[in-house]
């Protein structure tokens, strides 16, 4: 099993109280593979559907954002390679 | 610092982590001015005014905390961080002869000022103390009063040295019958400046006592001659004047005008220093609306802050000249909501 990586980076170095903060996460594992499932059923007569297709993530990756001034930072997108969080400075 | 961590952990356990480290300003002071040095009090009061200029010549004999103003030291007692301008500008006393007068004890001879400023076209040049003066220390009886009256105040003060530079030296300077052009002129101050700020940082200063060097910061090249790093390494404030005079001025372009260029020209001590902006204010003959645009000036100071480069701690609003509120109730009412939001506080 490979080990995940991460990089954080912010908007700014210094911000004006109350001002957002931009939090830009870009994260992956080497061993996070996207599978596709696809299922067709077929009756006793030998109808088949169509085909349907399902996504699913074999050992997603969580990610957990700390903050030691006690900011929360709140999650405002994630792709599932890069993750925006956003806090009130 | 604060730092934010942030981990992503996989279902076996493995996992990494990154780490970004982050600084939130002190609060941005609001402040304010009165025309004349006015007692601001009654102005300022159920507002988060936190800061305030005054103009002083080292001509007048009561510059701390100035002829009938007790109302200065009570506000600075109560935590209001004071601009005081202090000018070469021969103003504050009847007539522009020698002086005597005796400090601690010591008496002094301060002869009467050499130079001319704010040499306009059809103008009447004031007169000022001249750098070669100041150079050759026939001022220091003028520094030692202020000292003097500095001490007992109680607090720590900005001393801002000179109003605005650039608009002294625009149209040259006059020195014992020798004319000095602009630039000419900058070097000059800058001798001069450093020669004050070193005397005073010589002496016992009051607790929290800071030196800056003032500049209108309408010039680009000038503002980056007055900066040079060996006098800002003696200073503890970059200094700048805003005003909006025309109906497309933007609060943003206005306050970032002089930051840009400080950031662009300007070296690493310098930049390290946070702003002190003396005077800002909104003409009303152009901007009829001065609440209007006085409610635009928080989120830009905000946004200015949070770009690369000198912070504004500062921002006294010059409420006379180009920046009289009228109507006044309105213009302290938007000015109160202003300081009332981040980044002020």
């Amino acid at each position: 099993m490979a080990a995940p990586t991460v990089t954080a980076s912010l908007n700014a170095t210094t911000y004006a109280p109350g001002a957002q903060m931009l939090l830009t996460v870009n994260y992956g594992d080497p061993d996070n593979k996207v599978l596709t499932v696809t299922v067709v059923v077929t009756d006793a007569q030998g109808n088949s559907s169509a085909p349907a297709k399902v996504s699913a993530v074999i050992d997603p990756l969580t990610i957990t954002v700390t903050d030691d001034s006690g900011r929360t930072w709140s999650r405002v997108s994630d792709n599932g390679a890069v993750a925006v969080y956003r806090a009130v400075a | 610092m604060p730092r934010v961590t942030v981990s992503v952990r996989d279902s076996s356990g493995q996992s990494a982590t990154a780490r970004a480290d982050y600084t939130v300003a002190a609060p941005v002071l609001g402040g304010y001015y009165l025309g004349g040095n006015a007692d601001p009090t009654a102005d300022m009061a159920g507002g988060a005014f936190r800061s305030l200029t005054q103009y002083r010549s080292f001509a007048d004999g009561h510059i701390f905390p100035g002829y009938n103003r007790p109302w200065l030291t009570t506000l600075g007692r109560s935590g209001v961080r004071l601009n005081m301008v202090l000018e070469l500008k021969h103003y504050g006393v009847p007539d522009t002869g020698p002086q005597t007068f005796t400090v601690d004890g010591v008496s002094y001879t301060v002869p009467a000022p050499a130079m001319t400023i704010q040499q306009r076209p059809g103008t009447v040049w004031p007169k000022a103390y001249g750098y070669g003066q100041v150079l050759a220390g026939q001022c220091d009886g003028l520094f030692a009063r202020a000292l003097s009256q500095y001490r007992t105040m109680g607090f720590g003060v900005n001393v801002q040295l000179a109003s605005e530079l650039d608009t002294d030296h625009e149209f040259g300077t006059t020195e014992a019958g020798k004319s000095y052009t602009w630039a000419e002129s900058d070097a000059r101050a800058v001798q001069a400046v450093t020669y004050i700020v070193n005397w005073f940082r010589a002496k016992a200063l009051p607790q929290g006592a800071t030196f800056s060097v003032g500049l209108g910061g309408f010039d680009r090249p000038a503002f980056q001659r007055t900066h040079p790093e060996s006098l800002m390494s003696r200073l503890d404030f970059l200094q700048w004047n805003v005003y909006a005079t025309s109906p497309g001025h933007t609060a943003l372009d206005r306050f970032r005008r002089t930051k840009d260029w400080a950031v662009a020209d300007l070296g690493p001590v310098a930049l390290s220093r946070p702003v002190i902006i003396a005077e800002w204010g909104v003409r009303v003959a152009e901007i009829p609306d001065q609440a209007a645009w006085i409610a635009t000036v928080p989120p830009a100071i905000a946004r200015i802050n949070a770009e690369r480069g000198p912070l504004i701690a500062r921002m006294n609003y010059f409420n006379s000249g180009w920046g009289t509120l009228s109507p006044k109730a309105a213009g302290l009412a938007a000015l109160r909501a202003a300081y009332a939001r981040p980044p002020f506080g």
